[in-house]
């Protein structure tokens, strides 16, 4: 059960850091809080009391939405919803549809922020490999001295372990900027315990650009969670990938190269062998997305592995 | 191809109402003013739909519309013990006691009937919320005929009582008759298992069970439906852990069910052996229904890549090291010929 | 504490009204608005049954802090109705037969509503993907699917509104006729109130404080701060029972609270009755219960051994019940089989998960009749015991079923309505007590997990000789029903097969676990996991069909079955046969044809999931604009 004597909307990011410096300690700051109330009970945290709780969701620049050719910037407020339900974000960012399908499901996707799921760190969360596929970058506050002050980093520095980001006391997360990628195909391949509403085991993000015949390899990004305290970038399998023609030898060795990054505290094994599968049903899926020439993806390559 | 499909059947059979005693249930029945009607019993609806069977029951035996049907609420100070909800016992006790009330309440109002109108008993019908009597111009609402049995100092009520013919089992060598009606039933499941992750999908089940005799056949397919999707829980993904006593799975975060995206097409086929001693032949489904889910499920699991789960719940990480398992040894024995 | 003075449009009504910070919209909309057609099945947005739309959007309301309301158009279940007449949804939950114990239903329905809003033309994978954060334990979902679709069709004119219709029976010839459940309007309308729904005038709110040990002796209780305590008007421990202390199904072996011992973690010490939740919730802390831990055991093998600890003092070897079956001679049976095959099967505990937590009221009534409603099993039995256990003659004991968000057989144990009868005769006052999921699932029986050694001699054309089979399952720390399970077990378990040499053995065990107890098909389900796995495996060795292994050993009219009873008819054979047809069955061992079969992807199975039937919804619409 959770206890809290004040509630508070803050309508803007000075509003917020006032009140984050008054309760100090004391507070908690939420974004969508899906998490809050689940957490605040028997077999978790159990009865919780918190005196604040400061909640940013309200705040018009952790809103914000802007998409050019380029650049993708969403308010650390977001809710996941929108890549299922605005289309021209889900053609901006190919794989986060695929991405935001499986996470938890509708009721929750209206509520949750991207901002929360990242800030959460979560070995689970799926957002943040699939946002890390798109080339994310963090927007960090924070009030020194009456001003607003902001620092970037890639998401994959910014989250450095379970449960664990760089965000200092007094900062928030104020917006996510990526690539967009519009052409990519995407792809996002993850395995639970059953098909909806489910914690991942592993999780894996795959974009593919490919020229216009479908057979080379423009570009690639693949990002994968659940193997490791952290989401990884597979750089090393991207650099052999890139500006190689499609074929089943070459991802067979892609495939097998993250294999030995497995270092999860349990289900090793399991996990080994789900992340070689994982690698050609995410690349082949991906490829066929973004337009792949039939005579380099046979029918028959898919069913072994799609 | 990294997805296998399979099938796999298994069979069952199982005993109706309480186990090796004697089991029991009353009830009592008025047909009542307006053409309604009033049944009074112990019944425990847990969603079964046992109360749509009971009016069904009570319309048809005293000639009134189920919709007119009222029943009393389960309360011990306002109902006559019909005992519990389990042992997929109440559509057998409970449904055959009401059709005996019902039938005592409606013989009253047809004795009466027959005497007004000057007929036979035997002549007389009921349905639909009407009473006549053949082979003559008398036809009358029930409503009317309920009227005019009251005003010659007649309420049609009745009340019954049900028991069972079984004992209990020899301590040495389990002798004895634990029930009076047993029912039988089969399942095919089909399923697709994914080798790249282990995990399966029971894309089709059929089953075939016999119910005696189906009262509401969405009902009976209700029961079915709702029994194989719990046996598939637990079959492929339900494990309440325990350690040192202390569980891990006090949530349904950790203590994974069935959603919709899980469960397969499911196809009844309803068998009706009716029961020769009760008065209506009926005999139950609940439980049945779950029994042959699981290892029809296994056994097309093995269809599909040759690996056999003897440990339940055959999760994705236990299918897939069996697979690989199978596959070692596969390769070991071809190295080795 | 300021409270939030939350205005927002709440089904249509403008409301302006006080709420604490802490309250989660949930919370508001069923206390303070009573509107509790919206339920708490699991508080953490695990089972979609607190489902309401805020702005026009589907969001769970156990996730909402209520301040998030501010300004926010809210509908509930109850605004789908209000004209007085039930949406076009709701008419086809009630025509498909969607909904059973209903307590999911409120949720499901408005889970609907949206997947219909959001796409008119929803086909079913859609549907299913936008059902996929709502749980439901009694239907297998496939009636809301044919609800959902009959919904559908007849918004788009394929169907016509008269497919919402009474069934119309000959003369009144109803049996056999698919008439429609006559509670299917107040649950699709979450009108029907289940107790947890249920309040009255004066009522206190009751939290039971549970063990943290396995196992461990109870030296002493010290509630006097928490009686102390501002607000609350009782607290009970097994002191304050005044009768003979001790309910079961087949043996009274568990007290309303722990007495002397504790023997599971989640078992009753004490419970408090105060004006409100928390208030309860902190007095719990207050009481201080000193224990001294003792041995714990619990793997039922090792509870069999000599010197393990013992859980119950009448039961020194902690065996419940042993069940045993015998006829003819195995021994002989195996020596004359031509093939032996063993084998070893487990089965896990598994927890009821019933979408409705246990919850109950109790009261004295004007008579001195003590009364509970809760959603029990069977309330005969438990009259039985509580007036024994209360010392109150029976015709002062009344209990009232409320109506049950589902059982399963786990709601049969009286695991809290003593308590509850204590406390209303305590504080003379109305009380009513509310499980968490946490609790439900900590406290309650589970289905008895079991371990089954199955050894089976069969003559080379397929008939089975002999078949031994022990199973050992553990019972945890009360008996609840586990005799009936071993018996059920026992008698079922060998499969309904004609053999002439019969051994089983079924052996219901203490241990310091959660209790097992009675579950849909108990008994059955674990042993016939084992024999008709079994049979497979040996259809596989001698190379007959499944269905043919089993044709050759089915007992037909007249059997004689393991208890030597005889039967009258037995349909077996019938079902095989209607079975076999109705699903093309391809005959053969089951050597793993696997997708070589002739007889799999027919229509009457479903897709196999992708995820992303919206994609291609959309994909679709854009291809038509």
């Amino acid at each position: 059960m959770l206890i809290c004597d004040d509630y508070l909307i803050p309508t803007t990011l000075a509003e917020a850091f006032a009140a984050m410096a008054q309760h100090r300690g004391r507070s908690r700051v939420v974004a969508g809080c899906t998490d809050t109330f689940p957490w605040a009970r028997e077999g978790r945290a159990g009865d919780v009391e918190i005196s604040v709780i400061i909640d940013i969701s309200k705040i018009p620049e952790l809103n914000e939405r802007r998409i050019d050719d380029r650049r993708v910037r969403l308010g650390a407020a977001t809710p996941i919803q929108r890549f299922l339900d605005d289309a021209s974000l889900g053609r901006a960012l190919p794989a986060m549809p695929r991405c935001a399908v499986w996470f938890a499901d509708d009721q929750i996707r209206a509520q949750a922020t991207i901002g929360g799921n990242i800030i959460n760190a979560s070995p689970a969360a799926d957002g943040t490999p699939c946002l890390i596929a798109h080339e994310a970058e963090v927007e960090l506050a924070k009030d020194a001295g009456g001003k607003i002050v902001r620092r970037r980093m890639k998401l994959d520095q910014f989250v450095t372990g379970p449960n664990k980001t760089v965000l200092d006391e007094d900062e928030l997360l104020t917006a996510i900027e990526c690539d967009a990628l519009p052409g990519y195909g995407g792809s996002f391949e993850k395995v639970g315990h059953r098909r909806s509403l489910v914690i991942s085991l592993v999780c894996l993000a795959t974009l593919v650009k490919l020229d216009a015949q479908g057979r080379h390899i423009e570009d690639v990004r693949l990002a994968i969670a659940g193997i490791a305290p952290k989401p990884l970038r597979l750089g090393d399998v991207e650099t052999f990938l890139r500006g190689r023609p499609i074929s089943m030898e070459r991802l067979e060795r892609a495939a097998d190269m993250p294999v030995g990054l497995v270092a999860s505290r349990t289900r090793q094994d399991y996990r080994r062998d789900v992340v070689r599968g994982f690698m050609l049903r995410g690349l082949i899926n991906a490829a066929r997305r973004a337009g792949a020439s039939a005579d380099v993806l046979a029918p028959e390559l898919e069913a072994a592995y799609a | 191809m990294a997805r296998k499909r399979g099938r796999g059947m298994a069979a069952c059979w199982y005993g109706i109402a309480r186990t090796a005693t004697v089991d029991r249930a009353a009830a009592w029945a008025e047909i009542d003013d307006g053409g309604s009607a009033k049944i009074i019993t112990g019944v425990t609806e847990i969603g079964e739909g046992i109360l749509t069977v009971l009016a069904q029951i009570a319309a048809h035996e005293m000639g009134v519309k189920p919709e007119h049907v009222v029943i009393g609420d389960n309360d011990t100070a306002r109902a006559p013990e019909a005992a519990h909800a389990g042992a997929s016992r109440q559509t057998y006790m409970i449904g055959n006691v009401v059709a005996l009330a019902a039938r005592e309440a409606r013989k009253r109002l047809v004795e009466c009937m027959a005497e007004v109108w000057d007929v036979d008993v035997g002549s007389i019908g009921t349905g639909n919320g009407e009473i006549w009597a053949e082979n003559s111009n008398h036809r009358i609402p029930m409503g009317e005929a309920v009227s005019i049995a009251k005003n010659r100092g007649v309420v049609p009520v009745g009340s019954a009582t049900f028991g069972t013919d079984t004992t209990g089992l020899d301590a040495v060598d389990g002798a004895g008759r634990p029930w009076q009606a047993y029912v039988f039933g089969a399942q095919v499941a089909e399923v697709e298992v994914d080798t790249v992750t282990g995990e399966v999908q029971v894309l089709g089940i059929w089953a075939a069970h016999d119910v005696g005799r189906a009262v509401n056949p969405q009902g009976v397919e209700g029961q079915i439906e709702g029994g194989i999707v719990q046996a598939l829980g637990q079959g492929l993904m339900e494990d309440y852990k325990l350690d040192q006593g202390r569980t891990s799975t006090s949530g349904f975060a950790k203590y994974i069910l069935p959603t919709s995206l899980d469960v397969p097409r499911i196809n009844s086929i309803i068998i009706e052996d009716p029961d020769p001693i009760g008065p209506l032949g009926v005999k139950g489904v609940g439980e049945p229904a779950m029994v042959p889910t699981i290892p029809a499920i296994m056994n097309a699991i093995y269809d599909a890549v040759g690996v056999r789960i003897t440990a339940l719940p055959a999760t994705p990480e236990k299918l897939l090291m069996a697979i690989r398992e199978k596959e070692q040894r596969e390769r070991q024995m071809q190295a080795a010929e | 504490m300021p409270d939030i003075r939350l205005e927002a449009t709440v089904n249509g009504r403008k409301i302006a009204r006080n709420a604490r910070p802490h309250q989660r919209l949930l919370d508001f909309l069923r206390d303070d608005l009573h509107l509790t057609g919206n339920k708490e099945g699991c508080g953490a947005g695990e089972c979609g049954t607190c489902s309401v739309f805020v702005d026009g959007v589907l969001m769970k309301s156990c996730l909402l802090p209520v301040a998030k309301a501010q300004g926010a158009t809210i509908e509930t279940i109850e605004s789908l109705a209000r004209s007085g007449e039930l949406s076009v949804l709701q008419k086809a939950f009630h025509q498909a037969g969607a909904s059973q114990c209903g307590f999911c239903i409120p949720g499901m329905v408005m889970a609907a509503t949206a997947a219909i809003r959001a796409n008119p033309f929803a086909d079913r994978e859609e549907i299913k993907e936008r059902l996929g954060g709502n749980i439901c334990r009694c239907t297998g979902y496939q009636k809301i699917f044919d609800a959902v679709e009959m919904a559908r069709d007849v918004q788009n004119g394929r169907l016509p509104a008269t497919a919402f219709a009474d069934i119309d029976a000959e003369a009144g010839d109803y049996i056999g006729k698919t008439v429609r459940r006559i509670d299917a309007p107040s649950k699709v309308s979450g009108k029907l109130k289940y107790a947890g729904d249920m309040t009255m005038p004066d009522m206190l709110q009751v939290q039971v404080l549970r063990s943290p040990h396995a196992h461990a002796r109870i030296v002493s209780i010290d509630t006097s701060a928490a009686e102390a305590m501002d607000g609350v008007e009782g607290v009970i421990t097994s002191a304050d029972v005044p009768g003979e202390d001790g309910f079961g199904v087949f043996v009274n072996d568990q007290p309303i609270m722990a007495r002397d011992k504790v023997r599971y973690i989640g078992e009753a010490v004490a419970a408090v009755a105060a004006e409100d939740p928390l208030t309860a919730r902190r007095a719990l802390a207050a009481i201080r219960v000193e224990y001294e831990p003792l041995p714990p055991v619990f793997d039922p093998e090792d509870a069999m051994r000599e010197g393990a600890p013992v859980v119950h003092d009448y039961a020194p070897d902690n065996i419940t019940k042993h069940i045993p079956i015998r006829v003819g001679d195995v021994d002989r049976g195996f020596a004359e089989s031509d093939l032996v095959v063993e084998e070893t099967y487990a089965t896990q505990a598994i927890e009821h998960a019933y979408l409705e937590p246990e919850a109950g009221l109790a009261y004295v009534d004007h008579d001195g009749v003590v009364t509970i409603v809760s959603p029990s099993q069977n309330i005969t039995h438990h009259r039985h015991m509580l007036a024994r256990i209360i010392a109150q003659p029976i015709s002062k004991v009344r209990f009232i079923m409320s109506p049950v968000g589902g059982g399963f057989g786990g709601k049969e144990d009286m695991i809290f309505q003593g308590m509850l009868a204590l406390l209303a005769m305590k504080t003379q006052r109305p009380v009513r007590l509310v499980f968490t999921r946490e609790e439900s699932i900590i406290s309650t029986a589970k289905r008895h997990p079991s371990r089954t050694t199955l050894r089976m001699g069969l003559m080379r054309d397929g008939s089975i000789h002999a078949l031994h089979m022990t199973m050992i399952c553990d019972g945890g720390a009360y008996g609840l029903s586990t005799e009936g399970v071993m018996r059920k077990a026992a008698i079922l378990g060998a499969g309904p097969y004609v053999i002439p040499n019969v051994r089983v053995d079924t052996y219901g065990i203490y241990t310091n676990n959660t209790p097992s107890g009675a579950f849909r098909s108990f008994g059955a389900l674990q042993t016939q996991f084992a024999t008709e796995s079994h049979l497979d495996i040996c259809a596989e060795r001698l190379g007959l069909d499944p269905f043919e292994i089993r044709r050759i050993n089915a007992m037909r009219d007249g059997a004689v079955t393991h208890t030597k009873q005889k039967l009258g008819s037995v349909s077996l054979t019938r079902a095989l046969d209607a079975l076999e047809e109705a699903c093309g069955w391809e005959q053969g061992a089951p050597v793993s044809r696997g997708n070589n079969r002739k007889d799999l992807d027919r229509d009457d199975i479903r897709p196999p999931v992708a995820l992303g039937a919206r994609f291609a919804a959309t994909a679709k619409r854009q291809a038509a604009e």
